[in-house]
C-alpha cells in the first residue's frame, strides 16, 4: 500500500468495496465540485488503480527471475481489464446517480473506456494468450459477446413479458443469440415460440435440432481440430440440404436464420442493425463459415469484413483502425494509433509495458523495440508530475525506466511545488532515498531561503543542516548571531542546544553552537568551565574577530565575580585578545579585518575591560602565589 | 512582426497532465497549449484542443511569455512597456502584479531560480534590464541596468549553481552579465563585440561540475566551468566560457546560418556526454548542434527543418526530449529526436487547433 498525500492508505486491488470508496474519494468527490476538463476525469479515475496492478507485475518478475509464465501474464491482463470495467461502473452508477445532468457528461467517458477495454481485451487474446485456431474463436466469442451487450436487456424484456414469443423483439432477440452463438439459450426461445404456436412446432423443432448439434470446440473435447473440421462440415451440409428442400419456407424467420447459420454473406448484413458493429460481424462470421480459423488467416477476414459492414457509406474510425491492426497482428501499429486516438498515456504505457514482458516488442523487430516501452513510461509518468499528489506514482515508474528514469525523475522532482512542509518532507525522502544528492541541496536550500526571508531562522538552521550546505549554515548562524546582539537573547535554544555532530557542518556554526554552550554553563553557574571556553572560542579562532568584543563584555561579569574564576595565564590571554582587537593590526590569519571604531562607547567599554583584566589578573597573581605558598 | 512565441511551461495542474503544455501567444493573450495526446478529446477520434487562454489586458502585442519554476505563475511581457504577472494555478488567471518601469517595449522576461527568492528580470527596447523582486508579498523593483547603448534583446539566469547570475544580449553587439554579490549589489561584466550588429538571443549551458562530483570542504564552491551560448546579427552562434581570471573568452564560432540568428537554446543535461544546441533564424532554418565529448570542441550541425518563414524561438522541454519551434507563419511545431538521429515532427499547432501531422514513430516507419 502507499499513502497518497493524506488519501486513504490502498491495500486492495481486486474490485471490492474498498475500492470503491477510493475511487470515491479521487474521482467523483472532487469532480462534482469543481470544472474540470473531461480528460482529466478519466485520469483521476484510473490512476490509483493502475499503481496497484503495475506493483503485481514486478512482483512476478522478481519471484519467477525473469521467466514468467504466461497464465501469470493473462492474469495481469486480466486484472488490468477489471480495473477498467470498474471504473466504467463507478463512472456510470455514481455520477448518473448523483446528478443525472453530470451522467450524460461522463456517458462519453463511460464509451472511451469501454473501447479501451475492447481493445485491451483482442490484444490479450491474440498476443497474450495467443490462442490457437479453435480455441481462437471460442475466445473471440466471448469478447464479443462481452461488449455486445444489449442481448441481455432485451432478453429481460421479452422473457419478463407475458407472452414471449408473440412479443415484438422477440425474433430479433433470437437472431440476436444465433449471431453470438449462444444457440442454447435460442434453441429455448425456439420452444417457446412451438408452445405457443403448435403450426411451427415442427420446423422449430428441427431448427432446435440444427442448433444442438452443431459441432463446437469445447473446454476438455478431446477431438482434434481435423476432427472438428470434418464434423462441421457435415452439419453444414444439412443445414444446406435444409435450404434448398425449403423446409423453412414457411417462415421467414426461421429461413433468416437458417442462411445465418449456413454463414451467408448477405443474410449477415440484412442484421447490421443487431450486429451493431462490423467486428461483430467478423466473428459471427467466421463462427459459421471458418471455426477453425488461424491465427494469420484473420487479417483477411477482417478487413473483408470491414469493408463489406461499412459498405463504402463511411469511413473507419480510429478505433477501427486500431483493431485492423491488431487482427494483422501489427502490435507496433497498435501502440502507435492507439497513441493518437487516446487522450492519455495511461493505456498505451501499460499495454505496451505488459506485451514487453511478454516479449513480443523484440520478437516483432521494432526499430523502436526496447525503447518503446521506456518511451512510453516516461510520458506517461512525466504527466503524473502534474498532478498535486499523483506526482509519487510518477517516481515509482521512472524508478523502473532504466535508461532515462532516474535523470528524468531528477529534472522533474524540483519542480513540485512545496507549498506545505509536509510535502517537501515528503519530495526530500523520494531524493535522500536515492541517492539524488544535488536535487537534496537544491531543494533544502530553497526552503532555507524561504525560511531566511520569513525570519524563521531556526527552520532554516535545520533546513541548511539538511542540505550539508556549510555556506548556507555559516549565513544563518551569523544571522542568529546579530540576532543576539540586537535582542540579547538567542531564538530556537532547542534547535542550537541538539546540534550534535552537525555542529562541525561550518566554522560558523560551530562557534554559535559553543556560544551557546557558554550560556548554559553560565546559567548553570559553572563558571570555570565556561570562563574556559569562553577564552578558547577566540584563541582558537572560531570566533570571528566581528564577535570579539562581544565574547569579551561577555567576559566581564565572571572577572567580576567574588571569586577568582580566570587565571593569570588565562587574564594574559584575553589582554593579547583585546590588545589585537584595539591595534589596528589584523590578526595573522584572519580574513576578518573588521577594526575597533574611535567610538566614545567603544573606548569606555575597552576601558572598562582594561581596569576588570588588571584587577583579576592582580587577585590571580595573589591567590596563585598564596597557594603555591602554602 | 513577432506573432507567435512560445515557451515550455511546467505542466500546469489540471490544464494538462502532460509536460508539453506551451504558450504561443497573440496580440493580447496568451494561448495555453496542451499537447496532442492529451488535446482533450471526449470521444473516440474526435479531437478537441483544450486551450486555457490567458487575457492578459495587455494594450499591445506580447513578446514574451514566461512560466516560473513550479508552474504557478506567468510573467508576460509586451510593447505596452509593463510586465504583468499572473498566479495561474488550477486554471485560474489571477493579475498579481502589473510592473512599470521600462520606458520601451519589454522583450523577453526570466524567472530566476527560486532558492533566490521570487525574482524576475526583464529587458527592453529603451536600453535597460530591471530586476525585479516579490517582497513581503509585493512586487518591487530591486535593480536596473542601464549599461547598454541599444535595445536589450534577452536575458537570461544562469543555472542556480552558479549564483545568482543574469547574462543580457544587446543590439550594441555587447553582452553583460550581472553577478549578485550581495547586500542589494550587482558587479557587472561586459562583453563588447560579442557580434557585429547586434545580439538577439543568449543561452546558458546546464551547470556541469568537471572532475569527481565528492563534496566539497565547507565553505568552497566547486569549480564549475560556466558557459553560455549567443546568437547574433552576424548569422554566427558562440559559445562563450569564463577563464579562471574570471574573463570571458570566445570559446568556439558555430557558423551555419545565412541570416540573422533569432535564438538560441541549450538543452538541458539528460547525463548523456553530449551536449546539444538549437539555434533558430531569420533564414528559416532551425539547426541542432551536438558536441560529442565535453574536451573535443567540435560542434556538428543538423538541419532540424527548413521553414518557410523565419523561425523566431526554440525551446527546450524540460527533460530535453521536445523541441518546440516557433515561426513567423505564426505555427507552433513540436519536433523529437527519434532512435536513428532523425527529427521527427510530432505536432502542428495551428492557430490554436491541435492536429495531428505523424507520430513519433512514422520517421522509421517511412525509412522501413
Amino acid at each position: 500500500g502507499k499513502e497518497l498525500d493524506g488519501e486513504p492508505t490502498v491495500t486492495v486491488r481486486a474490485v471490492n468495496s474498498r475500492k470503491n470508496q477510493m475511487c470515491f474519494d479521487w474521482g467523483p468527490g472532487r469532480l462534482l465540485v469543481s470544472n474540470e476538463p473531461p480528460s482529466n476525469k478519466k485520469e483521476m479515475c484510473s490512476c490509483p488503480f493502475i499503481y496497484i496492478i503495475r506493483k503485481d507485475v514486478d512482483r512476478i518478475d522478481e519471484r519467477l527471475t525473469g521467466k514468467i509464465q504466461k497464465s501469470q501474464l493473462v492474469r495481469v491482463s486480466k486484472n488490468y481489464r477489471s480495473v477498467i470495467r470498474a471504473c466504467m461502473e463507478e463512472c456510470t452508477s455514481v455520477f448518473a446517480a448523483k446528478d443525472p445532468a453530470n451522467g450524460r457528461q461522463f456517458s462519453s467517458q463511460v464509451s472511451i473506456l469501454s473501447a479501451m477495454e475492447l481493445i485491451w481485451n483482442l490484444c490479450e487474446i491474440l498476443f497474450i494468450e495467443v490462442a490457437p485456431a479453435g480455441p481462437l474463436l471460442l475466445h473471440l466469442l466471448d469478447w464479443v459477446r462481452l461488449h455486445v451487450c444489449e442481448v441481455d436487456s432485451l432478453s429481460a424484456d421479452v422473457l419478463g413479458s407475458e407472452n414471449p414469443s408473440k412479443h415484438d423483439s422477440f425474433w430479433n432477440l433470437v437472431t440476436i443469440l444465433v449471431l453470438q452463438g449462444r444457440l442454447d439459450e435460442a434453441r429455448q426461445m425456439l420452444s417457446k415460440e412451438a408452445d405457443a404456436s403448435p403450426a411451427s412446432a415442427g420446423i422449430c423443432r428441427i431448427m432446435g435440432d440444427l442448433m444442438r448439434t452443431m459441432p463446437i470446440l469445447s473446454p476438455g473435447n478431446t477431438q482434434t481440430l481435423t476432427e472438428l473440421e470434418l464434423k462441421w462440415q457435415h452439419w453444414h451440409e444439412e443445414c444446406e440440404r435444409y435450404l434448398q428442400d425449403s423446409t423453412f419456407a414457411t417462415s421467414p424467420h426461421l429461413e433468416s436464420l437458417l442462411k445465418i447459420m449456413l454463414g451467408d454473406e448477405a443474410a449477415l448484413l440484412e442484421q447490421k442493425e443487431l450486429l451493431s458493429n462490423w467486428y461483430h460481424f467478423l466473428v459471427t462470421r467466421l463462427l459459421y463459415s471458418n471455426p477453425t480459423v488461424k491465427p494469420i488467416d484473420l487479417h483477411y477476414y477482417a478487413q473483408s469484413s470491414l469493408d463489406l459492414f461499412l459498405g463504402g457509406e463511411s469511413s473507419p474510425e480510429p478505433l477501427d483502425n486500431i483493431l485492423l491492426a491488431a487482427f494483422e497482428f501489427d502490435i507496433h501499429q497498435v501502440i502507435k494509433e492507439c497513441s493518437i486516438a487516446l487522450s492519455n498515456w495511461w493505456f498505451v504505457a501499460h499495454l505496451t509495458d505488459l506485451l514487453d514482458h511478454c516479449k513480443l516488442l523484440q520478437s516483432h523487430n521494432l526499430y523502436f523495440g526496447s525503447n518503446m516501452r521506456e518511451f512510453l513510461l516516461l510520458e506517461y509518468a512525466s504527466g503524473l508530475f502534474a498532478h498535486p499528489s499523483l506526482w509519487q506514482l510518477g517516481v515509482d515508474y521512472f524508478d523502473y525506466c532504466p535508461e532515462l528514469g532516474r535523470v528524468s525523475l531528477e529534472l522533474h522532482i524540483e519542480r513540485i511545488p512545496l507549498n506545505t512542509e509536509q510535502k517537501a518532507l515528503k519530495v526530500l525522502r523520494v531524493c535522500e532515498q536515492r541517492q539524488m544528492t544535488e536535487q537534496v541541496r537544491s531543494i533544502c536550500k530553497i526552503l532555507a531561503m524561504k525560511a531566511v526571508r520569513n525570519n524563521r531562522l531556526g527552520s532554516a538552521l535545520s533546513w541548511s543542516i539538511r542540505a550539508k550546505d556549510a555556506a548556507f549554515a555559516t549565513l544563518v548562524s551569523d544571522r542568529f548571531l546579530r540576532d543576539y546582539c540586537e535582542r540579547g537573547c538567542f531564538s530556537d535554544l532547542d534547535l542550537i542546544d541538539n546540534l550534535g555532530p552537525a555542529m562541525m557542518l561550518s566554522d560558523r556554526l560551530t562557534f554559535l553552537g559553543k556560544y551557546r554552550e557558554f550560556h548554559r554553563m553560565y546559567g548553570e553557574k559553572r563558571f570555570a568551565d565556561a570562563a574556559s571556553l569562553l577564552l578558547s572560542l577566540m584563541t582558537s579562532r572560531i570566533a570571528p574577530r566581528s564577535f570579539w568584543m562581544t565574547l569579551l563584555t561577555d567576559a566581564l561579569p565572571l572577572l567580576e565575580q567574588k571569586q577568582v574564576i580566570f587565571s593569570a595565564e588565562q587574564t594574559y590571554e584575553l589582554m593579547r585578545c583585546l590588545e589585537d582587537l584595539t591595534s589596528r593590526r589584523p590578526v595573522h590569519g584572519e580574513s576578518d579585518t573588521e577594526q575597533l571604531q574611535d567610538d566614545d562607547i567603544e573606548t569606555t567599554k575597552v576601558e572598562m575591560l582594561r581596569l576588570s583584566l588588571a584587577r583579576n589578573l592582580a587577585r590571580a597573581i595573589i591567590r596563585e602565589g598564596s597557594l603555591e605558598g602554602s | 512582426m513577432r506573432e507567435a512565441v512560445l515557451t515550455w511551461c511546467v505542466p500546469l495542474e489540471l490544464l494538462c497532465s502532460h509536460p508539453l503544455p506551451l504558450s504561443a501567444f497573440l496580440k493580447t493573450q496568451v494561448k495555453l497549449y496542451t499537447c496532442r495526446a492529451c488535446a482533450g478529446k471526449d470521444e473516440m477520434g474526435k479531437m478537441v484542443s483544450v486551450i486555457n487562454t490567458v487575457d492578459t489586458s495587455h494594450e499591445d502585442m506580447i513578446h514574451d511569455a514566461q512560466m516560473d519554476y513550479y508552474g504557478t505563475r506567468l510573467a508576460t511581457c509586451s510593447s505596452d512597456r509593463s510586465v504583468k504577472i499572473f498566479d495561474v494555478r488550477n486554471g485560474g488567471q489571477i493579475l498579481i502584479a502589473d510592473l512599470r518601469g521600462h520606458e520601451g517595449p519589454v522583450w523577453q522576461v526570466a524567472w530566476a531560480h527560486p532558492m533566490y527568492g521570487n525574482i524576475l528580470a526583464s529587458c527592453s527596447y529603451d536600453r535597460k534590464v530591471i530586476i525585479w523582486r516579490e517582497e513581503n508579498g509585493t512586487w518591487e523593483k530591486s535593480h536596473e541596468h542601464a549599461g547598454h547603448d541599444s535595445s536589450v534583446n534577452s536575458v537570461c539566469w544562469a543555472p542556480h549553481d552558479y549564483g545568482l547570475i543574469l547574462a543580457c544580449g544587446s543590439s550594441d553587439g555587447a553582452i553583460s552579465l550581472l553577478t549578485y554579490t550581495g547586500e542589494g549589489q550587482w558587479e557587472v561584466k561586459k562583453i563588447n563585440n560579442a557580434h557585429t550588429i547586434g545580439c538577439n538571443a543568449v543561452s546558458w549551458a546546464p551547470a556541469v561540475v568537471p572532475g569527481s562530483l565528492i563534496d566539497q570542504p565547507s565553505g568552497q564552491k566547486p569549480n564549475y566551468i560556466k558557459r553560455f551560448a549567443s546568437g547574433g546579427c552576424d548569422n554566427l552562434i558562440k559559445l562563450w566560457k569564463e577563464e579562471e581570471d574570471g574573463q570571458w573568452k570566445e570559446e568556439q564560432k558555430l557558423e551555419a546560418h545565412s541570416d540573422w540568428v533569432r535564438d538560441v537554446a541549450w538543452a538541458p543535461s539528460i547525463g548523456l556526454p553530449t551536449s546539444t544546441i538549437a539555434s533558430c533564424s531569420q533564414d528559416g532554418r532551425v539547426f541542432i548542434w551536438t558536441c560529442d565529448d565535453a574536451s573535443s570542441n567540435t560542434w556538428s550541425p543538423k538541419l532540424l527543418h527548413k521553414f518557410n518563414d523565419v523561425v523566431w524561438h526554440v525551446s527546450w522541454s524540460i527533460t530535453a526530449n521536445i523541441l518546440a519551434v516557433s515561426g513567423g507563419d505564426n505555427k507552433v511545431t513540436l519536433w523529437k529526436e527519434s532512435v536513428d538521429g532523425q527529427w521527427v515532427c510530432i505536432s502542428d499547432v495551428n492557430k490554436g487547433q491541435g492536429s495531428v501531422s505523424a507520430s513519433v514513430t512514422e520517421g522509421q516507419q517511412n525509412e522501413q
